[in-house]
């Protein structure tokens, strides 16, 4: 008789989630909407796209999206104006109006050079020299340009924290401003030359290019979810979760740490503009459609939810409507 | 008169398909109420949403690797050259009416059909019930599990992005690893050298539709009638004989029982599916053979295959004019195959070893059988340290440790710790054998001084739920009578009863 007071309660339960299955068959939205535009077609490329908050092409039949296929818009798809800045000089044009369009270049101030090199000889010099040559513990930085300094002094990975380990991303220690002082002051030992101090304009930038440069020159060691992972030796490839685009440029052409550099010839502006894009735009923002993402860690999460909560659940209710002895 | 149509329509059936006999057979079949023997309901509730969800898969997804652009409405892929394989997953998963559900229900069906099968295994194993008359029936479920693991990966890899292309591409490897016919093998699988003349994914595609699940539907249809032919297992207790099976009729109690069982296994499935998302390779892009994403990880069922091959060490031979790739071929190919072995071995090894060849319908609480608990306890750790080689990328990101440390770590854990572990649950199996009363509800007990001034105690009287109460089990009641036929007239041979 206990089962079959057990099996009474089951009927309800069994309703209930039969219910909910029948109602997310039948109200379930389709994931993305796109009525009319979803054929697959090898005969037209489609017109370059442009970026959007929103990783889903509207339907043209359809006004309204249903909640949970939205993207959050990116913090800063754009950095045209670095925070810090544009409101120091006044109207002292930092960015050079050439370039690619979507990456210029910043042009830093002759104002920065004086407390730039006092905040070097105050923070930096003891390792790299007075005149940046590098020593015994430290490298030469001469030659490397602004950016290789914006990147390592923005990201907080200067100054360093333990020397025997890969420098770790942390909160920067100098503000934006003292930021470009050091780098202009490091740039005018060697005018012209190394890396500089990109403005990405991720608005012009083509996500569908980001993706595909990102997966053949990125992904191998970044993962393809930009999460990052352990290398070997102690060495690993840090998330690019936090990386703002200015900073995933000058990665790219100033090669920080293990990382390989890539040239103009290897990688243009247009296509770092792109990466830069596809990173913020896309990995630091995932479409997630399918409900909670696990972490985007893959079959690792999948695994663990799909048999603590999956088998462990249905294991429970054997355990509820067995017998326990 | 309604009952009078009901009983005729059934005798209707009856006279002609002679319905009643195995109907009453199937009707009156006891299944014992202990909740360890529905874990395989897990396996065969995931196995319908499994055939469900395919179903409608298949209406969406196009087995082809034959090159087109994207052009759907996820705009990171859009304009990229695809296979349509990867560019039909993606449409069904955003373009379809609840195809993303219905891809994440069957995905999540996967994971959870492997793990009910591994759990109800366990089960199996660790109760005994595997031993005669009941070799055989473990040797289906063996293949059955064997066959899964299969189809998942094959499953698995059909979507054609750059994780599962991946897959695809270790799968050619060790294919190519086994000597002399290896690569005569791989070429003859994928049309020519990898990644092949594009015949890979329809062929994955027939095996994963067709081929595999009706073998499994075949060996689950002898799995079940064995069973029933068989009669289940149980555990000792009071009116439970080697010679009966006590527990809850077919009908209608566990009838009832079961369907609600697959009600719930279906919404845990859908409810997974709905809130949790799982595989989203639109994400991953398009598999290209000169691509590749670091920290790929196979499916859970499919890691103790990865760890093994993470943690072999480099060793290449090479002699008679070949390169022999032992580090390939020893892992994924040798070791498997180990390890199915001794799956299959082991109702007869067990026999062999106890030297027991006895029918065996009760089954063992495994603290009674320290030795061979140990074993499969062994066997598990095993299992599972190879599991978690799989991760170890994963473990010295967290762990902020070097790679190739975790990598010695299980280098060691894997042959140690199964060592350990069974020696351990021998021990304490030897322990609980020999504790009264281990595993029951303790009771009070109350302490007594003699006027001698000596002090005995004396377990205090039950308090109600202390012992386990269960009804006197009674004889199947009949609701197919067979007996009592008029022979002579022909009618009425068999008589349904309600």
């Amino acid at each position: 008789m206990r089962s079959l007071k057990k099996s009474a309660f089951l009927a309800p339960l069994a309703l209930v989630g039969s219910v909910v299955v029948v109602g997310l068959f039948v109200f379930g939205p389709t994931s993305a909407q796109a009525a009319s535009n979803t054929s697959v077609t090898a005969s037209t490329r489609p017109a370059p796209t442009t970026t959007s908050p929103n990783l889903f092409t509207s339907g043209s039949t359809s006004t309204t999206r249903p909640s949970g296929y939205t993207v959050p818009t990116p913090r800063s798809t754009t950095s045209t104006t670095i925070p810090g800045v544009t409101t120091l000089g006044g109207s002292q044009p930092y960015v050079a109006p050439t370039g690619t369009p979507g990456l210029a270049y910043l042009n830093l101030p002759a104002a920065f050079l004086k407390p730039g090199q006092a905040l070097f000889a105050a923070n930096c010099a003891t390792c790299h020299g007075n005149q940046a040559e590098g020593s015994s513990r430290a490298p030469n930085l001469q030659g490397l340009g602004s950016g290789t300094v914006d990147f390592w002094v923005s990201t907080g990975r200067m100054p360093l924290e333990n020397d025997a380990v890969q420098a770790t991303r942390k909160p920067p220690k100098f503000n934006q401003l003292q930021t470009l002082q050091m780098a202009a002051w490091v740039q005018s030992l060697t005018p012209g030359v190394g890396t500089q101090i990109p403005v990405v304009n991720t608005s012009k930038a083509n996500l569908s290019n980001g993706q595909q440069y990102f997966t053949l020159n990125c992904a191998a060691c970044h993962t393809i979810t930009g999460a990052g992972d352990a290398l070997a030796n102690g060495a690993y490839a840090p998330t690019l979760h936090l990386a703002k685009p200015y900073q995933v440029v000058e990665a790219i052409r100033s090669g920080p740490g293990n990382m390989p550099r890539f040239g103009s010839g290897n990688i243009t502006n247009a296509q770092a503009r792109d990466i830069a894009a596809y990173v913020v735009g896309v990995l630091q923002h995932p479409a997630n459609p399918g409900g909670y993402a696990l972490g985007g860690v893959g079959p690792v999460g999948e695994g663990f939810v799909g048999l603590l909560i999956g088998v462990g659940t249905l294991m429970l209710i054997c355990f509820w409507i067995g017998d326990r002895t | 008169m309604i009952d009078e149509t009901i009983d005729k329509s059934l005798n209707w059936v009856d006279d002609r398909l002679g319905t009643a006999k195995s109907g009453k057979t199937f009707l009156d079949k006891i299944f014992p109420d202990h909740w360890s023997f529905m874990l395989g309901e897990i396996a065969l509730y995931s196995f319908v949403v499994l055939l469900a969800t395919g179903v409608f898969l298949t209406l969406y997804y196009v087995p082809s690797s034959h090159d087109v652009i994207y052009n759907g409405s996820y705009i990171p892929l859009r304009g990229q050259h695809v296979s349509e394989a990867y560019s039909s997953s993606v449409a069904l998963s955003f373009d379809v009416k609840s195809g993303l559900l219905m891809r994440q229900a069957h995905h999540w069906a996967a994971d959870i059909f492997l793990g009910a099968m591994a759990v109800h295994m366990g089960r199996i194993v660790l109760t005994g019930a595997f031993r005669k008359p009941r070799e055989l029936n473990f040797l289906i479920g063996v293949t059955m599990l064997m066959l899964g693991i299969v189809n998942g990966f094959l499953g698995y890899s059909l979507p054609d992005d750059l994780v599962s292309g991946t897959g695809i591409r270790i799968a050619y490897s060790i294919i190519e690893s086994v000597p002399l016919v290896g690569s005569y093998l791989a070429f003859w699988l994928f049309g020519g050298n990898f990644p092949g003349d594009g015949s890979i994914i329809p062929r994955f595609f027939i095996i994963h539709v067709l081929i595999v699940p009706l073998i499994i539907l075949g060996l689950l249809g002898a799995h079940l009638g064995l069973l029933v032919k068989q009669k289940h297992t149980q555990f000792k207790g009071p009116h439970r004989t080697e010679k009966n099976v006590v527990g809850t009729p077919m009908f209608p109690t566990f009838m009832a029982k079961t369907t609600g069982f697959l009600f719930m296994s279906t919404a845990v499935t859908f409810l997974l599916a709905g809130f949790a998302q799982i595989n989203p390779f639109w994400q991953f892009g398009p598999y290209h053979p000169y691509q590749i994403s670091y920290a790929v990880q196979p499916d859970w069922y499919m890691g103790w295959l990865d760890g093994a091959l993470r943690i072999m060490p480099s060793w290449e031979w090479v002699g008679y004019g070949h390169t022999w790739p032992l580090e390939v071929f020893l892992p994924a190919v040798l070791f498997p195959g180990i390890i199915f072995n001794i799956f299959y071995a082991w109702p007869f090894l067990e026999a062999r070893i106890t030297k027991n060849r006895d029918y065996h319908n009760l089954l063992d609480s495994p603290r009674d059988r320290p030795k061979h608990t140990g074993a499969v306890v062994a066997m598990m750790a095993l299992m599972l340290m190879v599991f978690l080689a799989s991760s170890t990328d994963v473990l010295a990101n967290f762990f902020n440790v070097p790679l190739q440390d975790t990598l010695w770590f299980f280098r060691f854990a894997v042959p140690i710790v199964p060592v350990i572990a069974g020696w351990l649950a021998y021990k304490i199996c030897e322990e609980l054998r020999h504790e009264d009363g281990a595993g029951k509800r303790k009771r009070a007990s109350v302490v007594l001084r003699t006027e001698a001034g000596e002090y005995e105690s004396i377990p205090s009287e039950p308090r109600p739920g202390d012992d386990h109460h269960e009804l006197e089990p009674i004889e199947i009641p009949a609701f197919i009578d067979l007996v009592g036929a008029d022979l002579a007239t022909g009618e009425g041979v068999r008589r349904v009863l309600r």
